[in-house]
């Protein structure tokens, strides 16, 4: 799509000044609604009006203020009612172009334009177009990414190759072995009982002491009852998994990943394949029951702090995990059999998971509180076979080329990635690791793609793994996927 | 005090500043066993970084510290005074006991603490990148690479203006591995700078 150097000026699409409003209102509607319903006086309805004739004043002025243009490798944003504001960002440093439709946007045809430029991942830096056009937006991105690509985008290519696609089965698995979901019902509860608190009359406490006559007590009505939380649990579960993820696609088309996702909410997140870095695999115990993982990608500039922007594949077979990081990068070596590390880290395995709450239900029993001593004491010994658990994870290897790495258990995370993504490292070794012969590396990846670690090696596999690491560290950045064509060749 | 500039006389520390800054010359490795066992000189693979800080740093610290102590013993006057004026002596002496204990424990660190981080703290840049070492018992190795770095500052507090001394921040694309080498003198700083942005390949320093 070749762009001339000056193009008229654009707005957002019209109905933006609904987005807006949304936005707004969002804010200072309680306000306006409680001036509206407390104020006895006849003035309330032409206040209201007022302010509202006001509101939409500003929001019309606000859309026209807003115009956004593409010249000379630049996009200019420029916008502001009172106080007027022009964004200037060149087009090389913009590191992704994310098209969202809220549902509001969905029916109404419009997508928002969530541009990511190179700025150390403030998110005050990020610029945003509230509403465009779908056609507009898709034009916009390939406007805004082909300049540095200096390629012609979606002329001649092949069309975009599937990598992953969720199906609605995989989807509730996922949904089901997901420990985050079956927290779901608890967390709504919460805020339930929050919102209780709130409401006039003491509703919540009539609610819950209603509620306590009805519960059954003998053992039937228990068992039906918690029969009937559990099931609940994993409905709204796997309703979760299938609402954030509906119809999850991974396309690859060539210099970019793009992933789409969910039901109400659509979203697409593009991930240039230059940036890419590495892999996460993510799984938990009852994911690893059922073979099935989680993908996420390393790779700078895409934000790990936003949950869900990483994401390759949701919930994927742990073959096909391993399949599809292979595809985007043959050298990933997370097949291959990893260094373990020295007993002495489960000996701080189990000290970190033990002794805390042994002392604390020592002390609670030395006070007479029963109860939590009785949690306490439970806690330590349901953290042995974690501690066993989160020391069998551990490992690293570092083939030359690809540096492996795993860690804990209720979330277990297994990355494989490019040493050249390291941004620093450094060596920590407390008192306690000294006395055992053990210290931890942290390899900072930098762009927001957080820190990866070695933990609790032995002093001469962190010596080999330094020093073979070095080499690598020296060498002049290469992308991944110019290095894919070497490979390739 | 005189920058002796660019030699490689400590092993492979590449700056090596005059007499003040001292090259530690036996470097003391984090790893001695099995000697040999990893095949670089002698089993070593972390050898402790060469330069320390100027020790004036123990007086900015030191300095910091005593601030800290002089402003929490400060507090409790200001509390204790009041309350046992209003004739509530339980709440004056539980207040003046933790305070003075909380001041008493400030002023330790301002004596004690200073000399015990100046010692541990070593810092060089090596052909790889800037090596800083810091911390006793939970230490710290760090090394970023000089293609890594994305911006070497100096700077000044005031309380470092009147010890005379200057702190230099590196910082890198990840938010966390930069990393600070306070307690400079300024020379050295601007010599320290020079030589970081020379190699990282940025144009202008500072």
């Amino acid at each position: 799509m070749s762009e001339p150097s000056s193009e008229p000026p654009g707005r957002l699409h019209p109905l933006a000044v609904l987005v807006f409003a949304r936005k707004r209102i969002g804010a200072s509607i309680l306000p306006v609604l409680i001036i509206a319903f407390t104020w006895r006086g006849g003035f309330a309805l032409p206040v209201l009006g007022v302010l509202l004739a006001v509101g939409l004043g500003v929001l019309v002025l606000e859309w026209r203020r807003f115009t956004y243009r593409i010249e000379a490798g630049r996009l200019v944003i420029e916008r502001g009612v009172i106080r007027h504001t022009t964004r200037v960002v060149p087009l090389d440093r913009i590191r992704g172009v994310d098209l969202q439709a809220p549902w509001l946007h969905r029916v109404l045809g419009l997508v928002q334009v969530e541009v990511e430029a190179a700025a150390g991942g403030s998110s005050a830096a990020e610029l945003s177009l509230a509403a465009v056009s779908a056609p507009e937006g898709e034009r916009l991105r390939a406007a805004l990414l082909s300049a540095r690509g200096s390629k012609e985008a979606a002329t001649d290519d092949p069309p975009p190759l599937v990598l992953y696609r969720a199906t609605p089965r995989l989807l509730v698995a996922g949904g089901l072995t997901s420990g985050r979901y079956i927290l779901t019902p608890l967390i709504a509860l919460g805020v339930l009982a929050n919102f209780a608190d709130d409401l006039p009359g003491a509703f919540g406490e009539r609610l819950l002491s209603e509620a306590a006559d009805r519960v059954p007590t003998e053992v039937f009505g228990l068992t039906v009852l918690i029969g009937v939380g559990v099931l609940v649990a994993l409905v709204l579960a796997a309703a979760g998994s299938l609402l954030t993820d509906w119809s999850f696609e991974l396309t690859d088309d060539g210099d970019r990943l793009v992933a789409h996702r969910g039901l109400l909410t659509r979203r697409a997140v593009a991930i240039d394949r230059s940036r890419v870095r590495g892999f996460d695999l993510l799984d938990s115990p009852l994911r690893r029951a059922f073979s099935l993982v989680g993908v996420r990608v390393v790779a700078g500039g895409v934000g790990g702090g936003r949950s869900g922007r990483t994401a390759l594949a949701p919930v994927i077979s742990d073959d096909h995990a391993r399949a599809l990081a292979r595809a985007l990068d043959p050298l990933t070596a997370l097949d291959a059999m990893l260094a373990h590390h020295p007993r002495a880290a489960l000996s701080r395995r189990l000290a970190r998971a033990v002794v805390l709450p042994t002392v604390l239900g020592v002390a609670a029993l030395a006070l007479q509180w029963w109860l939590p001593a009785v949690v306490l004491f439970g806690l330590g010994l349901g953290g042995v076979p974690l501690a066993i658990d989160r020391y069998r994870q551990l490992g690293h290897r570092f083939d030359g080329s690809r540096l492996v790495v795993r860690e804990g258990s209720l979330t277990r995370r297994w990355t494989s990635l490019d040493p050249r993504a390291v941004v620093s490292y450094a060596v920590q070794r407390s008192p306690f690791q000294a006395r055992s012969g053990l210290c931890t590396i942290v390899l900072h990846l930098g762009q927001g793609a957080g820190s990866r670690r070695v933990l609790d090696c032995s002093e001469e596999q962190a010596g080999s793994l330094l020093a073979a690491l070095d080499i690598p560290l020296f060498a002049p950045f290469v992308p991944l996927s110019s290095q894919r064509v070497d490979a390739a060749a | 005090m005189v920058v002796t500039s660019v030699t490689t006389r400590c092993d492979e520390a590449l700056l090596h500043f005059g007499d003040s800054n001292r090259c530690s010359s036996r470097p003391t490795a984090l790893i001695t066993r099995p000697p040999g066992a990893l095949g670089q000189s002698g089993g070593v693979i972390l050898r402790e970084p060469a330069l320390q800080l100027d020790p004036r740093v123990r007086r900015l610290w030191a300095l910091e510290w005593g601030l800290v102590a002089l402003g929490a013993a400060t507090l409790t006057v200001a509390i204790v005074v009041p309350t046992a004026l209003a004739d509530n002596r339980l709440a004056a002496v539980v207040v003046a006991l933790i305070g003075s204990s909380v001041a008493l424990i400030l002023f330790g660190l301002a004596v004690f603490q200073p000399r015990l981080l100046y010692r541990r703290f070593r810092y060089e840049i090596t052909e790889l990148g800037l090596y800083v070492a810091r911390g006793s018992l939970w230490r710290r190795w760090q090394v970023v690479p000089h293609a890594r770095i994305q911006t070497v500052d100096t700077k000044r507090g005031p309380l470092e203006r009147t010890v005379g001394l200057v702190s230099v921040a590196v910082t890198t694309a990840s938010a966390k591995g930069g990393t600070d080498i306070p307690g400079l003198d300024p020379r050295v700083a601007d010599a320290l700078v020079e030589e970081l942005a020379r190699r990282a390949g940025i144009d202008e320093g500072t």
